[in-house]
Order: C-alpha cells, then sequence, then structure tokens
C-alpha cells in the first residue's frame, strides 16, 4: 500500500492530499493544469522540504511527524516533464549515474537487455544535446529504472514531445509499466493517458484529492468530481476479434459484446492483431440512451444493458447514468430533461448508443 | 631587457596572483554557493560587501588594512598573539590585501554560474541516490567549468594589475614585495623609459592573451550549448 497525507502550504497554492492506493501497479495523478500535481508528485519524492504530513510506501515510512527521509534515500525513480539528463555526461553515464551509487545491486536487471527494449541501444556514446525528444525521454527512464527504485514517478512524461513520437514513446509505456514490478506514479491531465496506463486513480482538484482508488471505481462514481467534468469517460478492455467487418475493427469485450470501431490504421499507422489485449475509451457524452432498440441506424454500436446507478443530483443540466453492460461498466451523460422524459430509474433495462470509442 | 629586480618583480607578481587566485578558488565555491543557493535576508549585505571592492580606490582598502596589520590593529594583535612575525611589508600580506581585493572578481562569476544551473540537475542526482557533497562533485562541478575558468583567470589578471593596495600595505622591498605594477612605475619615476616598456607591454600582452582565450572558450563553449 500506498497510504499519503500530506500537507504543502506555499504562497499562492495549498496543497492538502489525502489518499491510498495499491503498492503495485500504475496509479495516474490525473487533474487539470494548475491542481497541484506536480506539487504532489514533488512532495512524494521528497523535493519538497517544507512539506508535512505522513507518507508510507509499501510499509516504509518516508514521512511522519518525527522524521523526514532525505531524497536521496528514498530511492524514488522521477521522469520528469522536459528532459532531465546531465548534459555534461554521455548517454551511458547517465543511464549508469544512478546504479553506481546504490550500495548493493539487489535486482540483477539485464542492462543489456533494458536498453534495447528501450531502444537506445545507438545512442550510448551520444551526449544528450544530441538526442531528441523522445530519446531524452527513454534514456531518463531507462536511467531511474537502472537506480532500481521502489516508486517510480513520473510528471506528464510525453508532454513536451510531438505527435508522432508521443505516440511511439505511448506504445512503449504501455507494454512497459505493465511489466515492472514497482509501483508508478503518473502524472498527467490526459483522459487518453490515464485510460491507456492506469490501474488505479488519484483525483486532484484545487490541490485537494477528490476521489481515489481502482480506476473503474472512480471512473464509475456518478456523484464524482469527474463524471461532472466535461472528461467523464469509461475504460472497457477486450480483444481485437478474429472476424472483421470490411472497413471496421471489432472488438471483442466478452460477455457477447462486439464493438464495432472505423478502422483508422491506415492514417495512424498502427497495426492491430487479432487477438491482442486493447483497450477502448468511451466519452460519457458519446453515449446516449434508448428505450427501445432503434432500427436502421447509422451509429454501429448498440447494445443492451441495464441502467446501474443515476446520479443524485442534475449539474448543469446533465446527469451521469452509469451502465451495466454484462458486466462491464459504461457511463453515459444525457440531460436532466430525457431522464425525466424516459423515466430512467435504476436497474431499468435500456439500449446504449455509442456514437465513437477511441481505440487507444 | 629585463634587470634582475625586474626578473624578482616578475617572479613575485606571478606567485601572488597565483597563490591568490587559488585561496580565493577555495575560499569562493562555499561563499558563492550560499550566496547562490540561500534565501537568507543577509544575502544582499554580504552581496554589497563583496563588490565592495569594485567601487572603492585600493588605497582605500590598503589603508585599512595597513591600520590591521599595524601592531596594534586587530591582525597584527592576533599574528602577535600567535608567534608569528607581523605580515605587514611581506609576501602574506600582499596575499591577504589582494585577496580582499580581487574577491568579487572570483565570487560573482560563480554565483552567477551556480545560480544558472537552475535546481533540476541537483534534484534529479538527489533522486538517484547522490549525497550533497555527491551532487556537488558530479554535478555542480562539471557544469560549471566556465564559471571557474572566467572566476580564475579575471582574478589572476586582476591581481596582477594590482597598484594601490600593494603600495599601502606593502611597501616597495625588491625580492620582497615588489610586484610588476611597481617596478613600472619606479623605472618611469627614474625616466627609464626603455625598462618600463619591456615590462609595460609584457603586461599588457599577457593580460590580452590571457582574455582572447578566456572569450574564445566561452564562444565554443556557447556553440556547444547550441548544437
Amino acid at each position: 500500500m500506498i497510504e499519503a497525507d500530506l500537507q504543502l502550504s506555499k504562497s499562492d497554492f495549498k496543497l492538502d492530499a489525502n489518499f491510498s492506493v495499491p503498492g503495485r501497479g500504475v496509479t495516474a495523478v490525473f487533474g487539470p493544469s494548475g491542481c497541484g500535481k506536480t506539487t504532489l508528485l514533488r512532495v512524494i519524492a521528497g523535493l519538497e522540504p517544507e512539506a508535512t504530513g505522513s507518507l508510507s510506501v509499501n510499509s516504509e515510512q518516508w514521512l511522519d511527524a518525527s522524521a523526514r527521509r532525505p531524497v536521496e534515500q528514498r530511492r524514488v525513480g522521477v521522469v520528469f516533464q522536459n528532459s532531465s539528463l546531465f548534459p555534461h555526461l554521455t548517454v551511458q553515464e547517465n543511464l549508469l549515474y544512478g546504479r553506481q551509487r546504490l550500495r548493493k545491486v539487489t535486482k540483477p536487471i539485464e542492462i543489456n537487455q533494458l536498453i534495447a527494449s528501450l531502444e537506445i541501444e545507438k545512442l550510448l556514446l551520444r551526449y544528450p544535446g544530441d538526442l531528441s525528444g523522445g530519446e531524452k525521454q527513454r534514456v531518463a527512464l531507462g536511467r531511474a529504472l537502472l537506480a532500481e527504485p521502489k516508486l517510480l514517478l513520473m510528471d506528464e512524461p510525453l508532454s513536451a514531445l510531438d505527435r508522432s513520437s508521443r505516440e511511439k514513446l505511448m506504445l512503449l509505456l504501455e507494454k512497459f509499466l505493465q511489466e515492472i514490478d514497482i509501483p508508478v506514479f503518473y502524472v498527467t491531465h490526459s483522459s487518453e493517458e490515464v485510460a491507456r496506463l492506469a490501474d488505479n486513480l488519484v483525483l486532484l482538484a484545487n490541490g485537494a484529492v477528490t476521489d481515489h482508488g481502482f480506476i473503474q471505481d472512480v471512473l464509475g462514481a456518478v456523484d464524482g468530481e469527474l463524471s461532472r467534468s466535461d472528461t467523464a469517460f469509461s475504460v472497457i478492455e477486450g480483444k481485437i476479434a478474429t472476424k472483421q467487418l470490411p472497413g471496421l475493427i471489432s472488438v471483442d469485450c466478452g460477455a457477447g459484446i462486439v464493438l464495432q470501431l472505423p478502422d483508422s490504421t491506415a492514417i495512424s499507422g498502427i497495426r492491430y492483431h487479432s487477438g491482442s489485449g486493447v483497450r477502448l475509451r468511451i466519452r460519457a457524452r458519446d453515449v446516449s440512451l434508448c428505450l427501445e432498440q432503434p432500427q436502421r441506424s447509422s451509429i454501429l454500436n448498440i447494445l443492451p444493458a441495464v441502467i446501474a446507478q443515476l446520479s443524485a443530483e442534475p449539474y448543469n443540466g446533465s446527469r451521469v447514468v452509469k451502465l451495466d453492460m454484462a458486466g462491464k461498466q459504461l457511463l453515459s451523460k444525457i440531460s436532466e430533461y430525457s431522464v425525466q422524459q424516459l423515466g430512467l430509474q435504476e436497474s431499468q433495462p435500456v439500449f446504449a448508443q455509442i456514437k465513437s470509442a477511441a481505440l487507444i | 631587457m629585463l634587470s634582475q629586480p625586474d626578473i624578482a618583480a616578475l617572479i613575485i607578481t606571478l606567485k601572488l596572483a597565483g597563490t591568490t587566485t587559488l585561496i580565493l578558488l577555495l575560499l569562493g565555491t562555499p561563499l558563492a554557493w550560499w550566496l547562490a543557493t540561500t534565501r537568507s535576508r543577509a544575502r544582499s549585505s554580504i552581496e554589497a560587501v563583496i563588490a565592495l571592492p569594485l567601487v572603492l580606490p585600493p588605497t582605500v582598502l590598503g589603508f585599512y588594512l595597513l591600520l590591521a596589520f599595524s601592531p596594534d590593529g586587530p591582525i597584527g594583535v592576533t599574528t602577535a598573539a600567535l608567534g608569528l612575525p607581523s605580515i605587514a611589508f611581506s609576501f602574506w600580506g600582499l596575499v591577504l590585501g589582494s585577496a580582499i581585493y580581487s574577491l568579487p572578481f572570483v565570487v560573482q562569476p560563480l554565483q552567477n554560474s551556480f545560480a544558472g544551473l537552475g535546481r533540476m540537475p541537483l534534484e534529479v542526482a538527489a533522486t538517484l541516490g547522490a549525497g550533497p557533497l555527491d551532487r556537488f562533485i558530479s554535478v555542480v562541478l562539471p557544469l560549471s567549468k566556465m564559471g571557474y575558468l572566467t572566476a580564475a583567470v579575471l582574478g589572476f589578471a586582476h591581481t596582477l594589475g594590482e597598484f594601490g593596495v600593494v603600495l599601502m600595505i606593502g611597501g616597495n622591498i625588491p625580492g620582497e614585495t615588489q610586484v610588476l605594477s611597481i617596478a613600472i612605475y619606479d623605472h618611469v619615476e627614474a625616466l627609464e623609459y626603455s625598462q618600463a616598456h619591456w615590462l609595460a607591454a609584457g603586461l599588457l600582452l599577457c593580460s590580452f592573451l590571457v582574455l582572447l582565450m578566456v572569450y574564445s572558450a566561452n564562444r565554443k563553449f556557447h556553440l556547444m550549448k547550441t548544437i
């Protein structure tokens, strides 16, 4: 477990973060710009000496009222937003900087294998000034991991990159972060990155944690801060189906649910193989509800579902409806007017029309 | 050509500038680091004190040092209590005077260089397990190479050209405290213009070459950074 109850006061900003998340997997710290995500990460790393409260990471006490463990003894790997490589050291020297300072190498990481999987083997003798943005971030990730961190912190590692290198690094991260067995905190303001990477979610607004827990629980909290915002979304996991319709990609989500998406691979250049696992991000505002199954509709995905929960109060004239689709959770954001007109209530069967879904 | 006392003055000058620079780099490093990182309110006052030699006439500084070196002055009393000879009119008196006189020329480039690093490299090094001293040696020093070169050259060159302070506290003892700038003055007083020329032109050329070296190194460094 990672348990935090952290406070920090600055002249123009106050952080008061109280949460606990499992001590493994990827925890996304999600919230709008300026809500204190980066500050929270810096406090966890130990880079804000004025922070108070308590922090324990997998039963190691890093901060409490009596003691504060200094940064260099916390063993946190940090990948910053911008390149943080030492300009006077080569890529190889950068990679080994932290590892050389380990008292004892406990995990015999195959260095060459790590370098190969980060695709940086050709860069070893270069200096950071000669690397592209994506290359710098891959080296920074490798450097952090080689120091055998007990917690990996990533602060919007993709935000300074252009679109194509962002996509490339994202694919690598998806594979990578699932394989390493250390907990990861991943700060982002992109719901796509949350949907693709996160197992747990910590929501932050104005310096305070508004919700935390497993991603499905936090996303599915219909009265939560996230559901009220425009970014409310659901994440559904599935596999690329073996049978495909022309011009479409079919994703088999199990329990008889198959979602169809327009085949955009020609533009994105990503190839999906049948059977490979994918995640779909579906925005709540792209899901509408019907009481009867619509016929001859242009909408590809119309699926039977049961209303699991309605948000207690309308917010900005809308309500969030949590649907149960054969055990899968799906959010829909519809107007309060429609809720009244259709007489929607909990455990009622409906048809969910998914206007669009992003294969991510 | 150079006479025997001229050569002695040259050697003393180089020894004085070298010793002073070395001492200032050693003492200036923690001082500049403190100035670059502290949030203390005392910082402005300390900075002003360090910058004083930039504006004060050297004779003012020399005058007060002379008073301090006198048998009744604080430094004179201290050396006497320690059983050491007085440092007035001695080489080490010159070193102390030069160190104070050239302090801003060493501390300011170092301070600027340290401040220019920002906190990022140090924070990264800390997360990778480097303690404070380790961070300084493995990150700050190599990244401040240009700052150290500038500080060393300015400190050296400024001590080389010192006149007023030396005259006040060192006197003009050939072979002991007579430095080049004073030897030149003596030659001119004695209307020995050709000897004065040898020394003056030599000093001019040396200073130019040293500064040229710094500026071209600086330029190369900036080019390296932009690539």
